[in-house]
């Protein structure tokens, strides 16, 4: 497959360089409110220290999200463009899905395999609400499978849903690395399964009203 | 010994540059009108010899900055003053013009009988490279056709910059060579904000995400270039709206690194005013720039495009462009309003209403002389048409006249932005003014400065609309100034700033 460049930016920024689906380089930068300044050096830094050239990239995998808009898009906009310029190939990862694979790594669940309860992975979505989705376990090539979701919704009310229909979920404490969005890559390739599909998961529409009657403007700033 | 000085010609050199025309070529002088368009001409160059202030030769170029080849027009030195280099240094001069507004190749015509200029130009690095039989009328004598190439700095020809601009609701990609525009393409999300009266920022920034790759691509189709024969990259990394500039500056990043090539953070107003370049060669300083659009309305004092912009004033409310938005939903007119109040003010009498010229007050121009607001003339239109409609409906009055209500408003918006740009100029002795944005597409706009611009004497720039709107070719243009003039480029480092001041041309 050649190396990978990793990147997401659906929490802080996120980068990291593999081959074989083995980490060479990773850099991390917790900081939600400063992509755009960290984007540049973050992925510079991850090629150096992993010691490969843009051109020797044969993939390029980023995080859609669900993530608050405006930071998303700034790790999505840089794949998007590193490709374009290294000739790269380009595929679309949901970052959520990147967390389950971690998360039942570490509870070591072996490949098409249920886990023993479904998997809750959430991630802060601001204004009180959480994205999430739920994982019944892993297929025969790794990948979690996603049973619901992703959607965004208040804790109490995603909480709610699950006891009402008698789900018992387990939790994840992990954060979205793009480590993590790498080795989902890897499992997705050898399933078959890559998506080329780069789209930004807002899960949300726009802030804005669409005035009903436009001409309402007029009788406002002169009531 | 020289004892001459070279300086620009002038129109009232016009008369002794005659007198020499006559004496030098008296079978086939210029007429005083060819001679009078030529030093007036946006895309020629005229220089005078003066000795005692007396006006000893002259010579003149011309060079479209559309093409990358000049010619010599004329040149002509009195008899008596012949013989001691000053037709070498006239020589100079126009090279070293040619040269600024970046020809590569300068051509002339020479008499076939006349070795003296022939041995000058050949020194000069021209060749003779063509005979064009009977030239010189009546005397039927033939003419030399002779060329120059320029050698090209540093990196053997000018640099090929793409430029990036997302600071607002249109996606641009523009590549430039030099000073020579090669693409501008533009995607708006101008519609998807219609139903919302006006530009939604997440909107906008959705849609620069979506719209990237598609615009590049087809930039690049249009200039027949593969992204490895781009030089550098430069991208607009404000002023905007900040989640739509990020895009751009994180897409900008990521290209740089992944080609290898600079990248170079530009200032979007101060790109609004190096678009000239590409129509002129340059951007001739010092001028004022009226920059009016959505988002915008600056007045900016521009004394050298890379090293010395000052913003004189700026809209302390709405931008003009809201202006018009908001007051043609007053007038249950479409989103965007400025074409709207443009089509619906056509018959309309622009004196019918006199609404308010906002700061233009004795107090208020006081402390805001080059500053404009355009929230109480939105507010002063709102009143009007809701007491206009309320009277109509009592029947104390006729229908709601739309065509008169946007004439006027239009003409206070144009009025106010005109009177305080020409005040800008004849304050600070600038003899040029240069409009930019979206709004100049605004035809009273335009005629009124026009109008008041000749008035008084000042050379009024308005580049094509397809320049004055947001675009990339103004970013690439601006970012070819910094690596023809060796700037470092920027490091990878720099942020989106919303509200970078026009002093940072270049964000380091």
């Amino acid at each position: 497959m050649g190396h990978v460049l990793a990147i997401d930016t659906s929490a802080g920024t996120s980068v990291a360089v593999l081959k074989d689906g083995v980490a060479l380089a990773e850099v991390e930068i917790a900081d939600t409110r400063s992509h755009t300044e960290s984007i540049g050096n973050a992925i510079q830094d991850a090629l150096s220290a992993a010691g490969v050239k843009p051109n020797q990239i044969k993939s390029v995998a980023v995080g859609r999200g669900p993530a608050p808009f405006t930071g998303l898009r700034v790790g999505i906009a840089a794949a998007l463009m590193f490709a374009e310029g290294s000739g790269a190939e380009l595929f679309g990862i949901v970052s959520l899905d990147a967390i389950a694979k971690q998360e039942f790594a570490a509870q070591s669940l072996a490949n098409d395999t249920a886990a023993e309860q479904p998997l809750l992975v959430t991630s802060d979505a601001r204004r009180s609400e959480h994205y999430w989705a739920l994982y019944s376990g892993l297929d025969r090539h790794g990948v979690p499978i996603c049973i619901e979701g992703p959607a965004v919704n208040r804790p109490a009310d995603i909480e709610a849903s699950l006891t009402e229909r008698g789900i018992v979920a387990a939790r994840t404490s992990l954060v979205i690395s793009a480590r993590a969005i790498g080795e989902l890559f890897e499992a997705q390739a050898a399933a078959g399964s890559l998506s080329h599909d780069i789209t930004a998961l807002y899960l949300r529409n726009p802030d804005a009203v669409e005035p009903k009657n436009l001409r309402d403007f007029g009788k406002k700033v002169s009531g | 010994m020289s004892d001459w000085i070279i300086r620009p010609a002038t129109e009232t050199d016009l008369a002794a540059i005659m007198a020499i025309e006559h004496e030098c070529f008296p079978e086939d002088a210029w007429s005083q009108d060819n001679m009078h368009f030529e030093l007036l001409a946006h895309h020629t160059e005229y220089f005078v010899a003066v000795r005692d202030e007396q006006v000893i030769g002259y010579a003149g170029l011309s060079k479209v900055p559309s093409s990358d080849q000049g010619d010599v027009q004329t040149i002509a030195v009195l008899p008596s003053a012949r013989g001691f280099g000053l037709g070498r240094a006239l020589m100079d001069s126009l090279l070293a013009a040619a040269k600024r507004l970046h020809a590569r190749e300068i051509f002339l015509e020479v008499r076939a009988d006349n070795p003296v200029a022939q041995n000058l130009y050949v020194a000069l690095g021209f060749e003779h490279i063509d005979t064009r039989k009977n030239y010189y009328q009546p005397a039927g004598i033939d003419a030399w056709i002779m060329r120059l190439t320029i050698p090209q700095r540093s990196i053997g020809r000018e640099p090929v910059v793409l430029g990036i601009e997302s600071t607002c609701d249109e996606t641009g990609v523009g590549i430039v060579r030099g000073t020579t525009l090669l693409a501008n393409i533009i995607s708006s999300s101008m519609d998807e904000h219609a139903r919302f009266g006006g530009v939604v920022p997440e909107i906008a920034a959705r849609a620069h995400l979506e719209a990237l790759k598609p615009t590049l691509d087809k930039a690049l189709a249009e200039a027949k270039l593969s992204l490895h024969e781009i030089d550098a990259i430069a991208v607009a990394n404000g002023p905007g709206l900040g989640g739509a500039v990020m895009v751009g500056v994180a897409a900008a990043k990521a290209l740089s690194i992944a080609t290898g090539k600079p990248v170079y953070a530009v200032n979007h107003l101060v790109g609004h005013v190096g678009v000239d370049i590409l129509e002129r060669g340059q951007v001739e300083t010092p001028t004022v720039a009226l920059l009016v659009s959505g988002g915008h309305t600056s007045l900016l004092l521009v004394r050298d495009l890379l090293d010395d912009v000052e913003l004189l004033g700026e809209t302390i409310d709405d931008a003009a462009g809201e202006a018009f938005d908001k007051v043609a939903r007053v007038l249950g007119l479409k989103y965007p309003g400025g074409p709207e109040i443009d089509r619906a003010a056509a018959g309309g009498n622009p004196n019918a209403i006199r609404f308010p010229r906002g700061l233009t007050q004795a107090k208020d121009m006081e402390k805001h002389r080059y500053d404009f607001s355009f929230s109480g003339l939105k507010t002063a239109v709102a009143r009007w048409v809701e007491v206009a409609e309320a009277k109509a409906d009592s029947g104390e009055g006729d229908e709601l006249n739309i065509a008169d209500v946007a004439a006027s408003f239009r003409e206070a918006v144009a009025d106010v932005l005109v009177s305080k740009a020409v005040k800008a100029c004849l304050d600070h002795n600038v003899p040029r003014l240069l409009l930019g944005g979206g709004v100049v597409a605004n035809a009273r706009l335009r005629e009124l400065a026009a109008e008041r611009c000749a008035e008084a004497g000042i050379e009024l720039r308005i580049p094509a609309l397809s320049l004055c709107t947001d675009n990339g070719a103004m970013i690439a243009a601006l970012g070819a100034q910094l690596v023809m003039a060796g700037r470092k480029p920027s490091s990878l480092s720099f942020g989106a700033d919303s509200t970078l001041p026009v002093t940072t041309v270049q964000t380091h």
